[in-house]
């Protein structure tokens, strides 16, 4: 009982502090304007190079799953940058709470909010750059959307947790929140990445639960059911259970070394 | 030296020492403009429907984007640090106008946006193997040049705005990709919706990457009002038109700086806005 306490509040106080330095409406309008303008910036980049009606479906909705990484990376891992920038991470290393529900809850809102992004990407890609859900299965494309905004937030947690170990988080947030552009499937497949880095970027992206996420959405809009694509959400959810389970022991190994050294907000 | 340029100087030189004691944050400014030009050098490479000078759009739009990111963020943080670090009032109580120092950091920061177009030019030579020439090296610097103040000069505004924001930074993420995609910088501003012209046409740098482009290829015909004239004439008509609008961006600041300083002090919301 006392675990699950630790993990609502630390969900919802690492929701609530990232209004420290974003205000309410300031976050709704960027939920807007960044999930359209970021679709609007590669689809328009999609028509000059000559992809027709398909590359515009391809990567809208690319961009409309990419848009919850946002929450679940961006967000996540800022946590840790504002505890340092706050001097409150002595304090909350100074507790006695369990520290995987405390480490684990501080992604979980995150989730939600993540799939708020994705519903208005959607609808940003179906009525303003007319990607056709008609064909799409409802219930995979929910499924897929909730299981990616969870397994994405682990590697949020992920970097988070590398992050400890750094004086200034913000640039791995920033750095793995750009990066899954190129190496998830977003606005292109593989295969035209330049073969000089393809046999790299295979390998990254699937250490990137943001890849199978993708895969598995563009399926479900074109009809494909649960069924079909289980084998793809599968490999997801074990990708993104390492990602937490990483994460939380590079978090521990942080608590570890800042115990050791007096070393926490300097690092 | 005359006082105003030794306070444009100084926090110019003050801004770069900054960036070199923590050079790291070099990197969320100019990794956005990097990974968009690096998916657009992409996506040209995919799609082998068009026939158009992709490498140079690649190229010069991701070294213009860099600088705009550059700008657009530091505009917005440089009031941001300033605030958090409790250096504000002093600022703004030294006998130095306020304008003349956000204006020294803005030109250093676009200058550091310039690291992009660096980078992309590498990736573009050595991955994406695009051939590369600046037809007019002499006008290309000067249009640069030019084009790096229009940018600064347009952070000096959104400057102005942020003192009065909690939000700066916020904001300038929000600004960033519209910014990008108004100005042309990756794509012809003739792909937009015909009611966002006049908002693409009100932006210096949208004339300042037209003539970039001018001066780097002789095949590229100007996407602005002067298409179907000389390069020459479209190129001197690029330039003049973006001073006129980079002087009036300048002397919209110092009037926006004047009142927002002036409310500023009368209302008591330096630090708490």
């Amino acid at each position: 009982m006392n675990n699950l306490r630790v993990f609502v509040s630390s969900a919802v106080f690492s929701f609530r502090a990232q209004f420290n330095w974003l205000s309410p409406s300031m976050w709704l309008t960027m939920k807007f304007v960044l999930s359209f303008s970021q679709m609007a910036f590669f689809v328009f980049v999609g028509i000059f190079s000559g992809g027709g009606a398909s590359a515009v479906s391809f990567i809208a909705i690319g961009n409309a799953m990419q848009s919850l990484s946002w929450n679940t990376v961006f967000s996540v891992v800022q946590i840790t940058g504002q505890d340092k920038w706050d001097g409150t991470l002595p304090l909350v290393l100074a507790t006695p709470a369990n520290r995987l529900p405390l480490f684990v809850g501080r992604a979980m809102v995150h989730v939600l909010d993540g799939l708020v992004s994705v519903a208005i990407s959607f609808a940003f890609a179906a009525f303003v750059f007319g990607v056709n859900f008609a064909h799409a299965d409802p219930f995979a494309l929910a499924v897929t959307v909730l299981l990616t905004s969870f397994t994405m937030a682990g590697f949020g947690l992920l970097i988070g947790g590398f992050s400890f170990h750094f004086r200034n988080p913000i640039v791995f947030a920033n750095i793995f929140t750009f990066i899954l552009l190129i190496f998830c499937g977003v606005n292109f497949p593989f295969s035209a990445l330049p073969r000089l880095v393809q046999p790299i970027s295979y390998a990254i992206s699937y250490a990137f639960p943001l890849t199978y996420g993708i895969n598995a959405a563009r399926q479900a809009i074109n009809g494909a059911s649960l069924f079909n694509i289980s084998p793809i959400l599968a490999e997801q959810i074990v990708v993104g259970l390492l990602s937490i389970a990483m994460g939380y022991l590079l978090f521990e190994s942080f608590e570890r070394s800042a115990r050791k050294t007096g070393k926490m907000e300097a690092q | 030296m005359p006082n105003t340029l030794r306070v444009i100087y100084s926090a110019f030189r003050m801004a770069m020492l900054y960036w070199m004691a923590d050079p790291q944050w070099i990197i969320p400014n100019v990794i956005a403009p990097f990974v968009f030009t690096a998916v657009a050098f992409t996506l040209f490479n995919a799609y082998e429907g068009s026939s158009g000078p992709f490498g140079l759009y690649a190229v010069l739009g991701g070294g213009m984007m860099g600088m705009w990111g550059n700008t657009i963020y530091s505009s917005g943080f440089a009031i941001s640090f300033e605030k958090w670090q409790g250096t504000l009032e002093e600022v703004m109580a030294a006998p130095s106008k306020f304008i003349h120092v956000i204006a020294g950091r803005s030109i250093s920061n676009a200058l550091f946006g310039l690291i992009n177009m660096v980078a992309v030019f590498i990736v573009g030579i050595f991955v994406f193997k695009i051939s590369l020439g600046i037809y007019d090296p002499i006008l290309f610097t000067i249009s640069l040049l030019l084009t790096l103040l229009s940018v600064s000069a347009l952070g000096l505004i959104f400057a102005s705005a942020f003192v009065l924001s909690r939000s700066a930074q916020t904001l300038t993420n929000g600004l960033e990709t519209p910014l990008y995609i108004i100005s042309g910088s990756m794509f012809p501003i003739a792909l937009l919706p015909f009611w966002s012209h006049p908002l693409a046409y009100i932006l210096g740098p949208t004339w300042g990457i037209d003539a970039i482009r001018l001066t780097t290829s002789q095949q590229y015909a100007s996407q602005t009002f002067w298409t179907g004239m000389g390069t020459n004439s479209a190129l001197f008509l690029d330039l003049t038109v973006m001073i006129l609008i980079t002087a009036a961006y300048a002397a919209i600041a110092t009037v926006l700086f004047k009142m927002v300083e002036t409310r500023a002090r009368t209302m008591g919301t330096l630090v708490e806005a």
